[in-house]
């Protein structure tokens, strides 16, 4: 800010904290996101275990299937955190109070305790509802959760930053994010699909690369480009 | 009129009379004549036109991400213009690619889309530049088009590459049988073009460049015109 | 008849006459195009310096 020339890690620190907690309680307290997440994910199951109360589906599409409920409830709530302050008017307020990158981490893990939150509610509730849906190697599958949520998280926060200042953003959020995660959603994919055979961590080395990095590289190119999409 | 648009103008009537006339015969004895391709045959014409569109429309996109950086860093709306005709351009190109690659699949694998890797990194381009242009037409104010739609555009190049090495990946875990020639990359990277295919080849590849390059210089007058009138008009009124 | 016999039975000479045209249609509006263009600049040069 004004004065200050030299990095003080302890004021940015408070700051990206500051937005995080700002942004989990008014969460907690409105649950705008979280309904909308769980809303979503119950429609969506449902209509999934309508459809195959007497086909046997093959565990392939039941991965795929997961990760498609993933993706369309991820982009039913992710975009909140940035989409409110344009609503409610808060943009400038947070442009006094802390540095773009502060805001951007905050609302960074903002969404990443909510993609944390949405993942376990679908694999649970997949995983209890769904017969075909046999998990053979924990190892691969939660490594895959755990990595796929980090990458989703991060490509969604930066893509609900730029959607935020533009007009139709509803509808405009999963056409801009579906080719940046296309990368992400197919190598999650594959590892589910690994984890749902009798595979050793060894054998999905290729997609944990793979995850590992685009988080890497998301986040950096994100976190780079955040201040040119906060400023205005 | 410069000499290159009418040069292009030859040259590429040179390619497209070569590509398509040059007898394909099993024992290649003069330069005039191209070595058959066994599987392809005739059809193998069409990677005179068919890759080189495909290159271009990747060209496109590079210069449509460069211009992008070039307007973050200097926020000269000229860069915008150039990123984002350049970006409509790759949008024609890559309709054309993937037009004319499913009618190549059709002859030659049996089906229109296989999406086999090839075939789905030329989708994400479509859908890269659908966003893109989803993006433009919803934010009114000049400056922030600009600036989102170059965030975007990086945000894209950077996740794109990410396509070379999922690609071999998916083709070996989705399909468990062999499809016949699973080049599943198509036959461009895997068999050797005789020397006079790839001269004709490459000199597809320069043509279409240039062609580009031209309708993007065509692109950019018109878009520096219109921008004159409307000053001209503010200026008046 | 000799011509449309030859004509049908090498037939990728028809594909490469259909090209030509093709590809003189779009050249030609090109060329056009951007001599539209530069009668418009010019135009706008000479009103610059009549300024």
């Amino acid at each position: 800010m004004a004065g200050d020339s030299k990095f003080n890690f302890a004021e940015w620190l408070r700051s990206a904290t500051g937005v995080f907690w700002k942004d989990f309680r008014s969460e907690l307290r409105t649950r705008y996101a979280l309904n909308a997440l769980v809303m979503f994910v119950v429609t969506t199951l449902s209509i999934v275990l309508f459809s195959m109360t007497e086909e046997n589906v093959a565990v392939d599409v039941l991965a795929g299937i997961l990760w498609v409920v993933i993706f369309f409830s991820a982009m039913s709530g992710l975009s909140r955190t940035f989409v409110n302050e344009e609503e409610r008017g808060t943009v400038m307020t947070l442009h006094l109070l802390a540095s773009p990158s502060a805001i951007f981490f905050g609302k960074l893990f903002v969404n990443l305790a909510l993609v944390f939150f949405l993942n376990t509610l679908v694999v649970v509730l997949y995983l209890l509802l769904i017969n075909g849906f046999a998990i053979q190697s924990y190892g691969i599958f939660v490594l895959t959760l755990l990595l796929g949520s980090t990458g989703l998280a991060s490509a969604a926060t930066i893509i609900a930053a730029i959607i935020a200042k533009a007009n139709t953003k509803g509808t405009l959020y999963p056409v801009l994010s579906f080719p940046i995660l296309l990368p992400l959603l197919l190598t999650v994919m594959n590892g589910t699909k690994l984890a749902t055979g009798p595979a050793s961590l060894s054998d999905a080395a290729v997609e944990f690369r793979i995850l590992i990095s685009y988080s890497v590289v998301v986040t950096a190119a994100s976190y780079l480009l955040f201040e040119y999409v906060w400023k205005d | 009129m410069e000499w290159w648009k009418i040069g292009v103008g030859i040259w590429l009537t040179a390619v497209f009379a070569v590509a398509l006339s040059f007898p394909i015969v099993p024992e290649p004895k003069h330069w005039y004549e191209f070595p058959v391709i066994p599987g392809l045959e005739e059809r193998a014409r069409i990677i005179f036109f068919h890759v080189p569109v495909a290159w271009t429309t990747v060209v496109a996109f590079l210069v449509a991400l460069w211009n992008g950086v070039k307007y973050l860093r200097t926020m000269d709306l000229e860069a915008d213009a150039a990123s984002s005709n350049s970006a409509g351009l790759g949008l024609l190109f890559a309709v054309l690619a993937t037009v004319t690659g499913s009618i190549w699949a059709r002859f030659s694998w049996g089906s229109f889309w296989n999406w086999d890797p090839r075939e789905t990194s030329i989708f994400v381009l479509l859908l890269i530049y659908g966003a893109y242009f989803a993006l433009r037409s919803a934010i009114e104010s000049e400056e922030r088009r600009a600036r989102l739609s170059a965030v975007y555009a990086i945000i894209a190049g950077v996740t794109a590459p990410f396509f070379v090495f999922i690609m071999p990946r998916i083709m070996t875990g989705l399909h468990p049988g062999s499809r016949g020639d699973v080049q599943g990359s198509g036959p461009v990277v895997q068999f050797h073009m005789a020397p006079n295919m790839l001269l004709v080849f490459f000199a597809a590849l320069i043509g279409f460049t240039v062609l580009f390059a031209w309708m993007m210089e065509i692109r950019l007058r018109t878009s520096r015109l219109e921008l004159h009138f409307m000053n001209a008009d503010s200026e008046q009124s | 008849m000799d011509f449309y016999k030859f004509l049908s039975q090498n037939s990728l000479y028809v594909v490469l006459f259909v090209v030509l045209i093709i590809w003189a249609g779009i050249y030609s509006y090109l060329f056009r195009l951007d001599r539209r263009l530069r009668r418009a600049e010019d135009q706008v040069e000479k009103h610059h310096h009549e300024r």
